[in-house]
């Protein structure tokens, strides 16, 4: 999967390339994130344009939580639709995240 | 009545547009399904003009409204009972005339709507519609299934079910609304993690999802000022399907996924014992819960913020434990998506939901095993044994300390393994819970939860069920309408206690003849239909001694054959003739899963063959069976009865609402002092009621005691001997002597549930009595007229009314 990547004022942004995170491209996604992971400590997840995600894309942003927590590092989510984050709140997985409407908060919420 | 020339051309245009537009064809070229459909979506467009109306109505007065959950709705027929509530079906009688068909018969033509098995669904049919005659905001919401209740054929007197596609020629009542579909996560596991600030955090992960797809069919209320929706909801899968599978080469498995998802609303459960523990029937469950809930949620969002106001907004009607998920799904909304505190979101939960209690029967009250509940609900199952945990803790705290009373009341029964208890979940999590009839309350209150009432009496009430007149008297029964109209005005439509207006002319000789003029038509119709369903020839003049409902064995539609036999074998054996000449009709499915139901209909079947054809028997004794009783034939049977028959074992129909339905249409009642009948015969009067049978009381001590003892009838009397041996000696069995070994068996046991030989006395006289009355048609007329004069508090505007104001907090907008 071809993640599109940005630096932003130190921060790396890495855009969910596809519209719908299941179980058919979950274990791709997971694959391919964990160089960007492994490349940096603070990371946004861009998630605008994402329209569907299910508990195996959810479980892969858990996993990135946990991978970037253990090197100390830190990860937030920007661009979620409605959809996307009702299905965060569903599970409970918005009180474990930082999660904001726009990238530029995002990467601002690193320097405050 | 002419209805005028530009409301006729208005629907004649509707229809011929509808047949061109909507089906493709030209009027003339439509087959007769086709014909229904364009004359229903030309109903249809006047009823979404309703609907759009009342919706703005209520837009601007933001009222509180009510959500009715029901796992079924038995709908029946709609297109007659739709113009009829838009005030147009006389124009639409014409302008089908005038496209050169019949309307009547385009009516018959459509299917029944069967998305339920008997009286929950039905009550919950009449309920929409005093709800949107009342005009008092409502949404019901249910499950669309594929296939409904069963069709029934009997080969060889045996039940068969057969399926009822229903959606194969899809309805055109139903609005898709494929925008609102919701998303339902089933299945997973907890993972429990701490949140940003190191609380506990216990996260849903791992589940399959389910897509909601929502369907809208329209009911209107009487005067078609009021339309509401009534929201189904099919399952779909999220996916066509898994992507990943098909491209590994395996399309089977892959549809197979798509095809397990989209069963959830397939079939509608036939109200089987076996159903207990079924996995599907949980997630079915569910499925109705999580979509109305985030429905409902949505709907309260578009113009609320503050979910505490919710309630003031809000009721939520859970019918039957079926919904009881709903407490734990409401919870878990309220503090997993919306971040409410515990407290907070129990005080609105319970302050929304209440629960109406519809049945004691014990494989009624359901239990889900905990460790399937945790494989397929695990945060619910959490949110319960909390919910548990401080519920125990408030009542060890406002009753004495009691280790078996705690058990008992726990949400969670100590079994291996455990199960939890839906009833009492659903009243814990409710601000009010009713049953539907004085008498089942009581037993509700004192025998299945006792200390819940002892704990909470002023949550507990009773709100006797009812039945619409507006089907089950102006559809069902036109010309018995016309003439109390005529009599009394049409007031009793909206307001059937008007109907106490009939009293003074129940003595009068030229009311009296209207009366049974019209009850004969009834009855040479449903006699044509018994011709040739059923292929018994029978007599209208012939007292029809009718009993139409579920088969069931606390229903004792064995009662009725003992009763039939024994007067059978008095004719032939011993020449007494009875008092009249008698037909006697049944109608009811059975579970498909329900062997001794499946065997009564046999034995009906068995003993009607050799009851029909003894000469010796006739003209005195006909039997007949009418299969496939839904709806639409109910509306055909029901104003054809002289005798309604409602003999349960006291204590054990919660309600009963088929009595309402036959006394409305002129039938008398024989009756156990049971349910609904108790209350009938206050308002209708001993003298007008056929009243048999031992009361709850005395059966309760009976059993308490161990004094039941069919075998001394058995032995004393020889005609009851004579009577049970019958079905040991091959009579009505002649090639498999023994197949009817068990009614013998069943009525001698002293451990028999229902005792059959206890009430056999009683009701035999009573029987005796109407018989006697009947030959009397000046008294018979009277009794008939003062039970349709009498009926009126059993009007389901009466029981929604009662609902509203003591339950609901609704008001009529």
């Amino acid at each position: 999967m071809q993640i599109s990547v940005d630096r932003v004022n130190d921060v790396t942004v890495a855009l969910i390339p596809v519209e719908e995170l299941d179980a058919s491209n979950a274990a791709e996604f997971k694959r391919d994130v964990a160089r960007i992971l492994a490349a940096d400590t603070q990371l946004v997840i861009d998630f605008s344009r994402l329209r569907f995600i299910d508990s195996s894309g959810l479980g892969v942003m858990l996993s990135c939580l946990r991978q970037m927590s253990a090197r100390g590092g830190d990860l937030k989510l920007c661009g979620m639709s409605k959809q996307v984050r009702a299905t965060f709140e569903l599970v409970r997985m918005h009180r474990i995240f930082d999660i904001f409407p726009t990238c530029e908060e995002a990467v601002g919420a690193f320097s405050d | 009545m002419k209805a005028p020339n530009d409301l006729v051309s208005g629907i004649q245009e509707s229809i011929r547009r509808n047949a061109r537009y909507a089906l493709g064809k030209e009027w003339a070229e439509l087959s007769r399904y086709e014909r229904f459909v364009a004359v229903a979506l030309a109903a249809r467009d006047r009823m979404v003009d309703g609907m759009l109306a009342t919706e703005e109505r209520y837009r601007e007065q933001d009222p509180k409204r009510l959500y009715y959950l029901c796992i079924e709705f038995l709908i029946g027929q709609s297109l007659a009972n739709n113009l009829r509530n838009l005030g147009i079906r006389e124009a639409c009688r014409q302008a089908v005339s005038n496209l050169g068909a019949d309307l009547e018969e385009i009516e018959d033509s459509e299917p029944d709507a069967a998305l339920g098995n008997g009286g929950l669904g039905r009550l919950a049919a009449c309920f929409l519609d005093s709800l949107a005659t009342l005009g008092m905001p409502t949404c019901g919401y249910g499950i669309n299934y594929e296939y409904g209740l069963f069709k029934q054929e009997i080969d060889d007197g045996y039940q068969r079910e057969r399926p009822d596609n229903w959606l194969a020629q899809s309805s055109p009542w139903q609005i898709a609304r494929t925008d609102e579909a919701c998303l339902v996560p089933v299945y997973g596991r907890i993972v429990h993690e701490a949140d940003r600030h190191g609380a506990y955090n216990p996260m849903w992960m791992d589940w399959k999802v389910l897509i909601g797809v929502p369907y809208d069919m329209l009911i209107p209320g009487y005067g078609g000022r009021t339309v509401h929706c009534l929201r189904l909801y099919s399952a779909r899968s999220s996916r066509d399907f898994d992507m990943r599978i098909f491209n590994d080469g395996d399309y089977f498995k892959a549809v197979e996924q798509k095809i397990a998802s989209e069963t959830i609303t397939k079939v509608l459960y036939p109200s089987d014992a076996v159903i207990a523990g079924r996995e599907l029937r949980l997630v079915q469950e569910y499925f109705l819960v999580a979509c109305a809930l985030r429905d409902i949620v949505r709907r309260f969002e578009e113009s609320h913020s503050d979910f505490r106001e919710l309630p003031a907004k809000t009721a939520i009607q859970m019918n039957d434990a079926h919904p009881a998920l709903a407490v734990a799904e409401l919870m878990r909304i309220l503090i997993d998506e919306k971040d409410l505190r515990w407290s907070k979101a129990w005080e609105i939960t319970r302050a929304t939901l209440s629960y109406t209690n519809h049945t004691l029967a014990p494989e009624a009250l359901e239990k889900w095993l905990v460790p399937l509940l945790e494989g397929t609900l695990p945060r619910h199952l959490q949110i319960i044994y909390e919910i548990n945990r401080r519920f125990l803790k408030q009542v060890a705290v406002a009753l004495p300390a009691d280790e078996p009373r705690m058990a008992r009341m726990s949400l969670i029964e100590e079994s291996s393994p455990k199960r939890v208890r839906m009833v009492n979940l659903a009243i814990v999590g409710s601000h009010a819970t009713n049953g539907v009839s004085a008498m089942q309350t009581d037993m509700l209150q004192s025998l299945l939860v006792p200390d819940l009432y002892q704990l909470w009496p002023e949550r507990f009430s009773h709100k006797t069920n009812g039945i619409t007149q507006r089907r089950w008297l102006l559809g069902a029964n036109p010309l018995l309408a016309d003439l109390v109209s005529e009599t009394i005005g049409d007031g009793w439509i909206t307001d059937l206690q008007q109907l106490r207006g009939l009293e003074p002319f129940a003595a009068d000789s030229a009311f009296q003849a209207a009366f049974g003029r019209i009850k004969r038509v009834n009855k040479e119709k449903l006699a044509a239909i018994i011709r040739d369903r059923s292929h018994v020839k029978v007599d209208p003049d012939s007292l029809f001694d009718i009993q139409a409902k579920r088969i069931h064995a606390y229903k004792r539609q064995l009662l009725n054959i003992l009763h039939i036999v024994y007067e059978y074998l008095a004719l032939v054996e011993d020449g007494e003739e009875p008092a009249t000449p008698r037909t006697y009709v049944f109608a009811g499915k059975a579970a498909p899963g329900y062997w001794y139901a499946k065997q009564v209909i046999k034995l009906i079947h068995d003993v009607a063959r050799v009851v029909n054809a003894d000469g010796r028997a006739q003209p005195w004794i006909k039997v007949a069976f009418l299969s496939d009783y839904r709806v639409s034939l109910a509306e055909k049977t029901i104003p054809a009865a002289d005798l309604s028959e409602q003999i349960s074992t006291a204590g054990t129909e919660a309600s009963g609402t088929s009595s309402m339905k036959f006394a409305l249409n002129g039938a008398v009642t024989i009756a156990t002092l049971d349910g609904a009948n108790i209350e009938i015969l206050d308002d209708v009067g001993g003298d007008n009621m056929f009243v048999f049978g031992l009361e709850v009381a005395d059966l309760h001590a009976m059993h308490g005691k161990r004094s039941y003892r069919p075998r001394d009838l058995y032995d004393d009397d020889p005609r009851v001997k004579r009577m049970a041996q019958a079905f040991t000696s091959g009579l009505f069995s002649p090639e498999e002597p023994g197949l009817f070994s068990w009614v013998l068996q069943t009525i001698l046991n002293p451990n028999d549930e229902y005792c059959h030989l206890a009430d056999l006395p009683t009701y035999l006289e009573a029987h005796r009595n109407a018989a006697e009355a009947f030959k009397d048609p000046g008294r018979w007329m009277r009794t008939a007229i003062l039970n349709v004069a009498r009926i009126g508090r059993f009007s389901s505007d009466r029981a929604v009314l009662e609902y509203a104001r003591d339950i609901w907090d609704l008001k009529q907008v």
